[in-house]
């Protein structure tokens, strides 16, 4: 049995133990390096209780024995070996599951509530808890994506985008329970399939299926935009029943060549779209034009910024979740690829507060969590879903939600506590 | 007149007195029967004798039936006649002789006097000598030591002691008068010296000695004759126990046909080689052998040898022709029957979908989400070719939208087909004759040619012209789909003999490619509009996707290798996949089956 010298660190203080070389088994695996670090913490303090951890050798999750991760690493076992521990983390519990009348399109989940779209319809709030609070009917077509705006105190602005090609802006009232729709955003002339509020939430931007993203202001007022109808257009039409005040696009970005598929502001001047042209475009709002490609080979269904680490990730149609660096301009775009997933991966969004986590939902029925330093394999599976899954959404609360096509919307709850979390 | 009876008697007295004589004794109660006296013996013996010697027939050889009426035989030497002996044997006596008479083997008749003659010790042995092809003397010996009186041997003395004559001394004058004669002849010029043959390009020359060497390499018939396979075990004298027969193994060998046999001898086994007999089939296996030489095909085979994988054509690696669809990722749950056709929308958003459960549906095609249901006979206002089997059969839209061709199967009609013109509402019949039942129509994409597959070929008509421009030989029993590549040169027919023909219209009215890769009807074929694909589904629940790059240079064929087998259709009452198409913008195929659902592959 061969020996590697090995020095353990940690960026978490109340882990730490002596900066010293210890000589440890080539083939000892996770459970024997968490045995190691306890013993020596439990040494130094009497009071320590056992806790699991994980060990990365040069940035990768060690998750076979040390020998054969460094045997495929190609690291020299010559050497002192540098391993950083942190504490593992907790597989997510589910929470709550809330039921709906259709398919769940989308989610969108603050701190104290959570927004759900369904195929029914309309558009449900429902309280961290799980209590139904509130439903939100009036777009005459499925909902594709809901997105929360604003919140002052105990008024909230929230949007709805349907297949019926409009975006409805609503109001919301927490305490006396009443939704008032303000404006009715036209312009569109596909379905309207994800829409994103800008970080001082005075703006969003909107894909649809006709190729456009549009931008639109998303502070209500009291007056409804002049809406230029083609002459066209027959004038019974005019007549349609509305809810709101028409509102028309402050900008509108073409450039696509297929269906966007999923819009996200990436700062307060930049958007961000994925489309099935094989694209993904990054555009100025300030000037109104397309800064950088990313081109891929396959259908993109979902993209996901994390400021954190400054990533762009995206699920496409080939099961694969790639991970983008946006300012690369030259070189390989494709960072990362992770693969497990056998559908299509239809929702991925990285974790709020960590910059390593992010969690996707696919066809296959199930959500992977993922940490980007263990790209062969997820952390953890979540197959509570029995159909295909929409949507996923976190809160920096701890909470994940997955939504699907078997009606119901999960939450779990996950050790949102990272201490260590690096940032 | 001398009785006939009397006479008879003295012979039969006679002949058995003769009997008594050479038998010795055996026929003693006879003579008594003869009523001749015992004591009388001793002196009629000499009279006998000469009587029996004088018994002699003088008739010859002439057959004695002739006799056979006469009372008589003949006539001895006196010129009297010799009667018949009574014969008063029956058979019963004769068999009685016969079982009694320790002479009656020797005992034989004499046709010429009718009489019964015992034979002698003497007789027995001489008739025995000559059946034996012997001397019928017994002293005569037939291999008596030769005498050589002329022998290779010179002897001492001469045979003759004549001396020498003298003209073997001196030289013949007859001879030197000839000698001479001819001499003065040559001299004369009268006989000529025989005449050298000039051989330059004698009598016998090589008729093939100008011909080329190679056609008389190709003349030269040397055939090696097949080898004998060296012998086994079997062949051997003492063959191993295993070799041998058991009794079912010699059964069967025996039932065998000759030519059926394993084996075509029995493998036994002898103590030592000194006791194996000769083979008794060696000629007839010898004949068998040259018969075999004789009747040897004198054909000699050109092998040629080529490495198989050359014959192989070469075909680019699927990997190099991505993208293609590989794998199925949605499945579209909600018609109760099996599903006809199916459509995309142009957008590449929409999928509609006919069934025989009567309804329409329409899909959303990135979540599966069926968002609408329309039950035939309500209006369907859609921008999308739908087809579905009820009274209309096929709906055909032109590219440009405006017009739609409907096709409704009936043999005998000629409205099979009408084309509609849909800004103005009005229809028109373009056939005037009916050509055959109508199975698919389709518009060309780009020109005003309008096709028209029937069961057993494709028409296509130019409708400004109103002509028929090309009539495409399918080579197949049933057409059941076709599909027309969107740069509209090219045409793929599915038909109901697992056969997929692509047609070359630039090229020839005959399939340009026939592809059999499917086990059962070709049910669907479909183009992607800008991908070079294009895919064919089929009764045997799979779905085949081609690629089919067309090439713009007119002299480059169009390359077609087949990339993905996409199964997963479950196959119900012997149908499978019914209808194959692309989506309008994605290398992703939808595929309508008899399981009730629809399948996409990405």
């Amino acid at each position: 049995m061969s020996q590697l010298q090995a020095r353990f660190f940690t960026e978490n203080k109340r882990y730490a133990v002596d900066d010293v070389p210890f000589s440890i088994p080539a083939a000892s695996e996770v459970q024997d390096l968490s045995h190691v670090i306890n013993t020596l913490l439990q040494a130094k303090n009497e009071s320590h209780k056992q806790v699991e951890f994980d060990f990365l050798v040069r940035g990768q999750f060690l998750r076979t024995s040390l020998s054969s991760h460094m045997e495929t690493e190609g690291i020299s076992t010559e050497e002192v070996v540098e391993i950083e521990y942190v504490e593992r983390i907790a597989a997510p519990e589910p929470e709550e599951c809330m039921m709906h009348d259709d398919w769940i399109s989308s989610v969108d989940a603050d701190t104290e509530w959570i927004l759900t779209g369904s195929y029914d319809k309309t558009a449900r709030i429902w309280s961290t808890e799980g209590k139904a609070v509130m439903t939100v009917a009036g777009h005459k077509d499925v909902v594709k994506d809901v997105a929360w705006v604003k919140r002052d105190g105990l008024t909230s602005l929230l949007l709805t985008a349907s297949l019926d090609q409009t975006v409805l802006l609503w109001e919301w009232n927490s305490e006396r329970n009443k939704v008032k729709a303000r404006h009715c955003c036209r312009g569109h002339t596909g379905s309207v399939d994800t829409i994103a509020t800008d970080p001082t939430g005075s703006k969003f931007c909107s894909g649809s299926w006709d190729k456009m993203l549009k931008i639109w202001s998303a502070v209500p007022t009291e007056e409804a935009d002049e809406v230029e109808e083609p002459p066209d257009r027959p004038r019974k039409k005019q007549k349609t029943e509305q809810l709101g005040l028409t509102r028309t696009p402050l900008m509108t970005l073409s450039g696509h060549s297929e269906a966007v598929s999923s819009v996200l502001w990436c700062d307060s001047e930049e958007v961000c779209s994925a489309s099935w042209d094989h694209t993904i475009r990054i555009w100025d709002t300030e000037s109104g034009t397309m800064k950088t490609t990313l081109t891929g080979s396959k259908v993109f269904n979902c993209i996901s910024y994390s400021p954190l680490c400054r990533r762009l990730a995206s699920g496409s149609t080939d099961r694969h979740i790639r991970l983008w660096d946006p300012r690369t301009k030259d070189g390989s775009l494709v960072l990362l690829s992770l693969t497990s997933h056998t559908g299509w991966v239809t929702a991925v969004k990285w974790a709020p507060s960590h910059e390593h986590q992010l969690v996707s939902g696919s066809l296959d029925n199930l959500v992977k969590l993922w940490d980007t330093r263990s790209c062969k394999a997820p952390l953890y599976d979540l197959a509570a879903h029995e159909d295909k899954v929409f949507c996923v959404d976190w809160t920096e609360s701890g909470l994940m939600l997955s939504g699907g096509a078997d009606n119901k919307l999960y939450t779990y709850r996950y050790s949102a506590c990272q201490t260590d979390a690096g940032a | 007149e001398d009785s006939v009876f009397s006479g008879l008697e003295d012979s039969g007295s006679d002949s058995e007195e003769e009997e008594e004589e050479e038998g010795g004794g055996g026929g003693g109660g006879r003579e008594e029967g003869a009523g001749l006296p015992v004591e009388t013996a001793g002196d009629a013996f000499c009279e006998v004798l000469c009587a029996v010697q004088d018994i002699r027939n003088t008739v010859g050889n002439v057959p004695m039936e002739w006799y056979r009426d006469f009372p008589h035989l003949g006539y001895d030497l006196d010129g009297r006649k010799i009667y018949k002996p009574i014969r008063s044997q029956d058979e019963l006596d004769h068999f009685l002789d016969k079982m009694e008479n320790p002479d009656y083997w020797r005992t034989v008749h004499d046709k010429q006097t009718g009489s019964d003659i015992t034979l002698s010790e003497e007789q027995v042995a001489l008739v025995r000598r000559l059946q034996s092809g012997r001397f019928g003397d017994v002293d005569f010996n037939e291999y008596q030591p030769t005498v050589e009186y002329f022998s290779r041997d010179v002897m001492l003395h001469p045979v003759t002691n004549r001396p020498a004559d003298k003209r073997s001394f001196i030289p013949s004058l007859i001879e030197k008068e000839k000698v001479s004669k001819l001499v003065h002849a040559i001299k004369m010029g009268w006989i000529k010296p025989r005449r050298v043959e000039d051989d330059s390009r004698g009598r016998y020359y090589d008729l093939w000695a100008s011909e080329d060497s190679s056609i008389l390499a190709r003349h030269k018939m040397h055939l090696p004759a097949p080898k004998i396979p060296l012998p086994g075990h079997q062949e051997s004298y003492n063959p191993p126990p295993e070799f041998l027969f058991n009794e079912e193994e010699r059964a069967l060998w025996e039932q065998q046909d000759a030519a059926d046999r394993k084996l075509p001898f029995v493998p036994r086994k002898f103590s030592s080689l000194r006791s194996v007999p000769a083979f008794p089939r060696f000629v007839h296996e010898r004949f068998e052998r040259c018969l075999d030489l004789y009747l040897c095909p004198r054909q000699r085979k050109m092998r040629v040898n080529v490495d198989p994988e050359d014959l192989i054509p070469k075909l680019p690696k699927p990997r190099d022709l991505q993208p293609f669809p590989t794998t199925q990722s949605l499945v579209y749950r909600g018609h109760s029957g099996l599903i006809r056709s199916i459509s995309v929308s142009p957008t590449g958003q929409w999928l509609a979908s006919g069934s025989d459960d009567g309804s329409v549906r329409f899909w959303e095609v990135c979540s599966s989400r069926c968002l609408k249901t329309v039950q035939v006979g309500g209006a369907v206002r859609r921008p999308v070719c739908l087809t579905h089997l009820s009274a209309v059969h096929q709906v055909a839209w032109h590219a440009k939208g405006d017009y739609l061709a409907s096709v409704m199967p009936d043999h005998s009609s000629h409205l099979q087909v009408l084309i509609h013109q849909v800004s103005r509402r009005r229809s028109q019949n373009p056939f005037r004759r009916n050509k055959g039942l109508v199975q698919r129509v389709s518009f060309h994409p780009l020109r005003p040619y309008f096709f028209v597959a029937t069961q057993r070929s494709v028409r296509i008509y130019n409708l400004l012209k109103q002509e028929m421009t090309k009539k495409l030989q399918a080579n197949a029993k049933w057409i059941s789909s076709m599909a027309v590549h969107p740069g509209g040169d090219h045409v793929i027919c599915g038909s109901y003999d697992c056969r997929l023909s692509w047609f070359d219209l630039d090229l020839s009215t005959k399939p340009y490619r026939m592809l059999r890769h499917h086990k059962k009807a070709v049910r669907g074929v479909a183009y992607h509009r800008f991908y070079p694909l294009f895919a064919s589904a089929s009764d045997d629940g799979s779905v085949i996707v081609c690629h089919g790059t067309v090439y713009n240079d007119l002299l480059q064929n169009p390359l077609i290798v087949p990339v993905k087998v996409l199964r997963g259709h479950a196959v119900s009452q012997d149908l499978g996949v019914l209808d194959v198409t692309f989506h309008p913008s994605q290398p992703w195929v939808f595929s309508s089956g008899a399981d009730a659902t629809i399948r996409l592959y990405t």
